[in-house]
């Protein structure tokens, strides 16, 4: 069983959760955190940065210098970026080896057809008002690119900031074939049971958030659902093998 | 139907001895001190626009105990408006499960102003509650009947700085800062602002329950020692399974950990004043 990490942070920029907070992730800490929890295989991501360009060569380059570690994903901003994306991300994918994108901002269609495309997945968890779920940022982009796998991470909420959001995240796996869900920072575990127990196993991915999230605690979270086996190793890491596989 | 304790002894009788016997173990050479959850939530509520304004099953939180490898967890109630019903039905859960569960009260310093002193005194003494849980800020009612009491305050504010005053100016009460002072993490400043709230009041400890960020437990273990850290974890919303996993991975010596786990909470839960004769 290979595991993978489906979800982790390098380099330099500001947090995900906290726009305002500056952030310095060490790749290697978190290579050495993750082979502790017995981890084979990381995706990796820039935090938020100024210029997604650089922060993505960044990640291809550690991932060229730990090519059995690490899988690079780009990150890209497509409001900010706009009119030059489908260039940057066919570059970065088809020279530079990244393997999907996370979209900092509502994707657009530029995004979105070039993912298409390229056939890589977006990952995406909207910034929203407090309180609000991830349900109608999703709505539209699910079911317009039926093509395009979208990873929502957090199993829709980060930190469970509400339980709405979670169970929001739920129905969205459930109508659309082509959203996924990640496990990684999740406070209230009842959801990820909820999740484990209500949807096909296939479209829930392991995933950590480290080094903002310990990645014991994320390993933990996956081995108190007690799936059974061959449902274990498609989470911890076989989904994500066979949806990168698609790309 | 189970009868109500009319006295100490009869609650003890229907808890299964838990302070005896929670002391015993803690204090004993050769006995494993008794791991104890300082923060569960259980009865029922009226609103139902909430888990936490619906139901707190006590028998779910016994179920994830028992695969967790907790004695006991320390209940009281969800969210309600007033709290007289709801810490009755605490007490007859605490009956109903002996052995499994320790009492607190909880009330709203605001809505019942006035009554707390003497239904915390009921609470406390006839029907074998030990402790209070606190939502919203309590004044000198409250502080005063607790300190009379000697039974700790459990207590989630809005923001840390909130215990500053209650802390300096009742040092004979032990309060216990819920969630390492942030909920779920809401705000990592919080977190330092709780660990710098213990490292200045000897009277206050943290609660690990619902932290996220994972590094501030360890951080608060570093800077404060494993004296002034209490194990939580806010069920049945949060998972006690996982939040214990996040005090064993710290992968302390045995001693510490067992303060963490059990033995600060006993030695706090020992300081409650009998009624006098």
């Amino acid at each position: 069983m290979t595991v993978i990490d489906g979800h982790a942070l390098a380099g330099k920029g500001f947090s995900w959760a906290e726009p305002e907070r500056e952030v310095d992730y060490d790749p290697s800490e978190m290579l050495d955190r993750a082979a502790e929890a017995d981890i084979h295989r990381i995706c990796v991501l820039s935090p938020r940065a100024t210029d997604y360009q650089a922060a993505n060569r960044y990640i291809a380059h550690i991932c060229e210098r730990h090519p059995e570690r690490l899988i690079a994903f780009a990150v890209h901003s497509p409001q900010r970026e706009a009119g030059r994306i489908r260039q940057m991300l066919t570059q970065e994918v088809n020279a530079m080896g990244l393997r999907a994108v996370r979209s900092d901002g509502h994707p657009t269609r530029e995004l979105l057809d070039a993912a298409a495309e390229l056939r890589i997945p977006v990952v995406y968890y909207p910034k929203r008002k407090s309180g609000s779920g991830p349900g109608r940022w999703f709505h539209m982009i699910a079911s317009a690119y039926p093509q395009v796998r979208f990873i929502l991470p957090h199993l829709g909420e980060y930190r469970s900031e509400t339980w709405w959001g979670h169970m929001e995240a739920l129905d969205l796996v459930r109508r659309y074939p082509n959203v996924y869900v990640d496990t990684s920072g999740i406070g209230s575990l009842k959801y990820l049971e909820m999740a484990a127990k209500e949807l096909p196993a296939e479209r829930i991915l392991f995933a950590s958030f480290a080094p903002e999230l310990d990645v014991r605690v994320g390993v933990e979270a996956i081995r108190l659902l007690h799936l059974a086996p061959e449902r274990y190793e498609a989470v911890m890491g076989g989904n994500m093998f066979r949806l990168l596989q698609k790309s | 139907m189970l009868p109500s304790p009319s006295s100490r002894r009869e609650f003890l009788k229907y808890s299964g001895g838990w302070m005896a016997a929670g002391l015993a173990h803690g204090m004993q050479g050769g006995h494993r001190t008794r791991v104890i959850d300082c923060h569960a939530h259980a009865g029922h509520a009226p609103a139902l626009t909430d888990p936490w304004t619906t139901i707190g099953d006590p028998e779910e939180i016994l179920r994830r105990n028992r695969e967790a490898g907790i004695d006991q967890s320390v209940i009281f109630p969800i969210s309600n408006d007033t709290f007289e019903k709801a810490n009755q039905e605490i007490a007859d859960i605490c009956r109903r499960f002996p052995g499994h569960f320790i009492g607190y009260a909880k009330h709203d310093p605001v809505n019942e102003k006035g009554r707390i002193r003497a239904m915390l005194m009921h609470e406390c003494h006839e029907l074998g509650l030990r402790g209070l849980k606190l939502h919203v800020h309590p004044g000198p009612e409250v502080l005063d009947t607790v300190a009379e009491l000697g039974i700790p305050v459990i207590y989630h504010p809005a923001r840390v700085a909130l215990f500053e005053e209650i802390s300096r100016n009742y040092p004979t009460v032990d309060f216990i800062l819920a969630h390492l002072g942030a909920d779920l993490s809401y705000d990592w400043r919080e977190h330092l602002a709780g660990i710098d709230m213990a490292r200045r009041y000897p009277n206050v400890y943290l609660d690990t329950g619902a932290v996220v960020l994972t590094r501030y437990i360890e951080q608060a273990m570093q800077q404060l020692g494993a004296e002034k850290i209490i194990f939580g974890s806010d069920e049945p919303e949060v998972d006690c399974r996982l939040e214990i996993f996040k005090i064993r991975m710290l992968k302390l010596p045995p001693q510490q950990e067992e303060m963490i786990l059990g033995g600060n909470l006993l030695r706090l839960l020992g300081k409650f004043r009998e009624k006098a004769a």
